[in-house]
């Protein structure tokens, strides 16, 4: 793993706090065919620790794309990101899952739970890939679903609940590893808007409280004014 | 929860389709063990050791020349003869039909010595000895017809031109094959127009050792006669029947391996849609740290569990029907004699269905190998 030895701002524009994410001349370009579609054009971004980070733009303005390559979960064409110290482009497809089961919590509009799987089951699953014991298991999935609300839902498949409760249960998940950065894509686009308020609430608080590191995609403004700094995309590129 | 407990959930998500899974491979594998018990039933000849020492010396043009009785005692005076009796085929009908077990004439008084494997009370056999109508048969042909100890059996010549009219004084079990009837050869060699001919000469051998001299010696004894013979083990003669069926054996195996590669196909079918429908839920285990080693793990352990359960009801349920059940043997009017799944064939089924789960994961692996989190979760989208 490689650390990092870049000449990006250790501390993040606006706040005091060091940087847990530095992304360097950052581009991502896809080949369709015969055509070259740039989705990311060398941006540069630095995020600080405990910063709930909004990301807004239009379709097609890479914002997911950027969300990806910071989870580890694409890869850029050139570029550097850095995430808690970790060059992650360089990272191996093994290294970089391992990677991602201990510092990235994912978060995605359609919840992604696992229909056969009860709420607990679902939060259990990265644990599944820890040396944690049955007992200690049961103890941090059960603390993560306390922390958002669902603590008697526990034996409940995803059917049985209601679009904010997966998103809730789907946010568990994220947590149950304790990792410092929580990436959601769009998490409020299935939900009606007390559902929406109630997510947008527990990522504020698990920023403000619990010291996580949120970035988080919208299109909805309503979404973006929870966070502590927001990001605009145009074509590619930070919008000034 | 374990992680095998997770590969189960995923594995009968969709009951209906896990159920025809494994049904259509326990047919699949049910019909391939039937096709190799059946295919060993045609083939498989008698290895004990008292057949090993019996020679059998048929006229060397073809099994439906017969030889002179001259023969006999030539044959008795070669060096490692134990004992020789004629052995003639006669082919009749029984209560009108054509019947399903053998009838053949010999020397009642060396029955034993050439075929001590069969187990018949003394009393029996001395009857059988001391009258020459009498006549005995295996225990399975007597359950069949319901026949008794002093019941006449009437048989219809087909092949001979004479009906026999015999007194059944014995029930012998535990023979090379306990359906034959036995009968005396003086039946066949006292009728009208009689030429002195046998069908064929059944040697014991003194020991193992004399059985390849004897053969060879037999053969020289006779070479450039106008009954010239070939004497072989009994062995040698079964297979040289078993040779006939060539090419119902390959059939019957190009039929296994129909059976196979369309097995294959439909599970690999199965497999590559029951992962094809999941590849958003795997492409989040992706993402949450699953590695694919762990996804191939995944795939491969579903796959071999459809295809384990299928071993265990097809394989199971032959077992069960062909060795614990009558059903073949009567529905085949004791043909099927050795109609049984053994440890061998078990484990060629068990074989195939391992293949099996691991061939139909080949692609879906690959497939989920292939795909990037991302393009799983627009899979999603």
């Amino acid at each position: 793993m490689q650390t990092n030895d870049l000449s990006v701002p250790l501390v993040a524009e606006n706040s005091s706090e060091p940087s847990i994410v530095q992304i360097k001349e950052l581009s991502k370009i896809y080949r369709q065919g015969e055509i070259n579609v740039t989705a990311l054009n060398r941006i540069s971004l630095s995020i600080a620790r405990r910063e709930f980070l909004t990301l807004m733009g239009p379709s097609g303005s890479g914002k997911s794309t950027l969300l990806h390559i910071i989870a580890g979960i694409d890869r850029p064409t050139s570029g550097h990101c850095i995430v808690q110290g970790v060059e992650v482009t360089q990272l191996s497809e093994s290294e970089l899952a391992d990677w991602r089961n201990q510092n990235v919590g994912f978060v995605f509009q359609t919840f992604n739970l696992l229909p056969v799987l009860t709420a607990f089951e679902n939060v259990e699953l990265p644990l599944l890939l820890t040396r944690l014991t049955s007992k200690q298991r049961k103890k941090q999935v059960l603390t993560a679903l306390e922390l958002v609300g669902l603590a008697d839902r526990t034996s409940h498949l995803p059917r049985q609940l209601s679009g904010g409760q997966e998103q809730r249960v789907a946010i568990a998940r994220a947590l149950v590893t304790d990792p410092q950065l929580i990436v959601a894509d769009e998490p409020t686009g299935n939900l009606d808007s007390t559902s929406a308020h109630e997510v947008l609430d527990i990522l504020r608080s698990l920023c403000n409280d619990a010291g996580k590191t949120v970035i988080m995609v919208t299109h909805d403004p309503k979404a973006a004014a929870f966070g502590s700094r927001n990001v605009h995309l145009e074509k590619g590129e930070l919008a000034p | 929860m374990s992680i095998g407990g997770f590969i189960l959930r995923n594995a009968v998500r969709n009951k209906r389709r896990a159920l025809l899974s494994i049904l259509s491979v326990a047919v699949s594998l049910f019909l391939l063990v039937t096709l190799l018990v059946g295919l060993r039933e045609l083939t498989q000849p008698p290895t004990d050791e008292a057949s090993a020492a019996r020679i059998v010396v048929r006229n060397k043009i073809s099994l439906g020349n017969l030889l002179p009785r001259r023969q006999r005692a030539t044959i008795e005076k070669i060096p490692g003869v134990a004992a020789v009796t004629p052995f003639t085929w006669f082919g009749g009908k029984f209560r009108d039909e054509e019947v399903m077990f053998g009838q053949f004439a010999i020397e009642p008084k060396l029955l034993l010595t050439i075929f001590g494997e069969a187990k018949m009370p003394p009393e029996q056999f001395e009857a059988f000895v001391n009258d020459p109508t009498a006549c005995i048969i295996g225990i399975k042909t007597a359950e069949k017809y319901g026949l008794k100890l002093g019941e006449f059996m009437k048989l219809q010549g087909t092949f001979w031109p004479i009906d026999l009219n015999l007194k059944l004084v014995g029930i012998y079990a535990d023979g090379i094959d306990d359906r034959n009837l036995f009968f005396h050869h003086r039946q066949l060699d006292e009728m009208p127009n009689n030429t002195g001919e046998v069908g064929t000469w059944w040697v014991k051998a003194a020991s193992l050792e004399d059985v390849g001299p004897v053969v060879q010696t037999i053969n020289a004894a006779f070479a450039n006669t106008t009954a010239a013979v070939r004497a072989e083990t009994e062995r040698a003669f079964q297979l040289s029947f078993i040779s006939m069926w060539g090419n119902i054996k390959m059939l019957v195996l190009s039929i296994c391996s129909v059976v196979v590669f369309t097995l294959v196909l439909v599970s690999a079918s199965t497999m590559s849609m029951a992962v094809r429908e999941r590849f958003r839920e795997l492409a989040i285990l992706k993402a949450i740290g699953f590695r694919r080693r762990e996804l191939f793990a995944f795939i491969l352990a579903e796959s071999f569990g459809l295809a384990a359960a299928g071993a265990v009801i097809g394989v199971g349920g032959a077992w069960g029907i062909f060795n614990h059940t009558d059903l073949v043997a009567s529905a085949s009017q004791n043909f099927m004699v050795l109609f049984e799944v053994t440890p061998r064939i078990m484990g060629q089924a068990c074989f195939v269905a391992t293949l099996l789960g691991i061939v139909a994961s080949i692609a879906p692996s690959l497939s989920v190998a292939r795909m990037s989190v991302v393009e799983g979760l627009k899979t999603l989208d």
